[in-house]
């Protein structure tokens, strides 16, 4: 049976392809079962690298993200972490923020076409990645030895306080909480991930922060936002025939094993360590994404710069995000090999001794 | 609540649940093009790369996960809950004043 590809929409697959896919998926897998998002930002950029149109990349990302995240959730709610009320409240109204964030993209294509568009996406990562992902770093930083939270979350603990009709309680974070501070949350990680196809940089932070889930519980609710949110992206697009599911498959095929592995992680390491590993990677994609700024000025005629200045920038941009998730990569599998190491030898030190 | 399974046990679902992987990898792959062709027409066609990605997540994932437990990584505390304390509902309690 040969049937010809539209070539326009669907590449030719090489060995080498493949191996990248296959390689990026495990690394984004495993980023993702461990904070519960990642590996989104470095696939589609990697894809169109490889000539795959923009749509088709990101709907076939999306097809590979939400099994993905529903095997990690799953492995993870085995583990007790994940709070699936939580998760459906956040995944309704993230919903919600999806829509309102197309609305705004559109306008702002309209009004100042695409570099405009490009320019407050890549503005908006910047800032969103600067700001949240410089306080989960600095929260990380500060956490005492023992790897422990902090005794709380001062903000999360005053929302706590304000009995505001109706409150929710989520009883896997050990949270009650009105839910005029849980929709906001839900909302803005939608209207991210509609404007940086990551919510999980503002979701993850939003439920530790602002609602009081401890980092564990958080990252692993998030994967049931993912799950959501994905389904239903991946329904449209699939419906507008955009999925590749030749490049679903390899990625999947990658991320399902390194999923496992990061969800098994998250019980290995110290809970600070997620929000050093999230911080960090969100303020080296803010780098990543700060180099694209002179481009979209360029081209809004709003600064000079030389051609081919904007393509090294670019180079680089995509080189520093895939440096980011491999940085992550390290740290986790770094940090689980020496629990595995430690545990090994206190479990030989508590072994009966025979004489 | 599921029961540790062994690593020799967790080896024979790797084999298991491996060789359907490979199937289902297999036959994507054997017919890349007509499949992708089919997946790719929108409309009800949709449903088509929806349950291919739920198939592949459940036996590719079992195949993962069994993979992971017969290598020796396992998660040091399953089901360990984590909960922080919770702000409990302020109880309203009738008194008496004598």
């Amino acid at each position: 049976m040969d049937v010809a590809l539209d070539t326009l929409r669907f590449i030719d697959l090489t060995t080498s392809s493949i191996i990248f896919l296959f390689i990026v998926g495990f690394i984004g897998g495993l980023v993702s079962g461990f904070i519960g998002s990642g590996g989104a930002f470095v696939l589609t950029p990697g894809m169109m690298s490889l000539g795959v149109p923009g749509t088709v990349a990101v709907a076939s990302n999306m097809c590979h993200k939400f099994p993905k995240a529903l095997v990690g959730a799953i492995k993870r709610f085995r583990y007790g972490q994940v709070d699936i009320k939580l998760g459906l409240v956040m995944a309704v109204s993230a919903g919600v923020g999806v829509q309102f964030g197309i609305k705004l993209q559109r306008m702002i294509l309209d009004r100042w076409g695409q570099s405009g568009s490009n320019l407050y996406v890549s503005l908006s990562f910047v800032a969103v990645l600067v700001l949240v992902g410089g306080y989960v770093f600095y929260d990380a930083m500060t956490a005492d030895k023992g790897g422990k939270a902090k005794a709380g979350a001062t903000l999360a603990q005053r929302l706590q306080k304000l009995e505001i009709w109706p409150m929710m309680t989520f009883k896997t974070a050990g949270v009650r909480i009105s839910m005029w501070f849980t929709i906001p949350v839900g909302f803005a990680t939608g209207m991210l991930a509609a404007t940086i196809a990551v919510g999980g940089f503002v979701g993850v932070p939003g439920m530790i922060y602002i609602i009081g889930a401890s980092g564990l519980v958080a990252s692993a609710t998030e994967l049931v936002i993912a799950f959501v949110m994905g389904l239903g992206g991946t329904v449209n697009w699939a419906m507008h025939g955009m999925v590749d599911i030749r490049l679903t498959a390899i990625i999947l095929a990658g991320s399902l094993l390194g999923v496992q592995l990061g969800a098994i992680g998250t019980t290995l390491v110290k809970e600070s360590l997620i929000k050093f590993v999230m911080g960090s990677i969100m303020l080296i994609v803010a780098v990543s994404r700060g180099l694209a700024v002179p481009k979209y000025l360029a081209e809004l005629g709003l600064m000079d710069v030389d051609p081919g200045t904007v393509a090294l920038m670019d180079k680089a941009s995509f080189l520093i995000m895939c440096a980011a998730l491999t940085f992550g990569a390290v740290i986790i599998m770094g940090s689980m090999y020496k629990a595995r190491k430690a545990n090994a030898a206190e479990e030989e030190r508590e072994a009966p001794v025979h004489v | 609540m599921a029961h540790e399974m062994t690593k020799k046990q967790a080896l024979a679902r790797t084999i298991v649940f491996g060789a359907a992987s490979a199937a289902i990898y297999g036959a994507i792959f054997q017919f890349a093009s007509p499949i992708t062709e089919m997946f790719s027409r929108g409309g009800f066609y949709a449903a088509m790369p929806i349950a291919t990605v739920f198939l592949v997540s459940y036996v590719h994932g079992s195949f993962a996960s069994n993979m992971w437990t017969a290598l020796g990584v396992n998660a040091k505390q399953p089901a360990k809950t984590v909960r922080p304390a919770v702000t409990k509902r302020p109880e309203v309690r009738a008194t008496l004043s004598a």
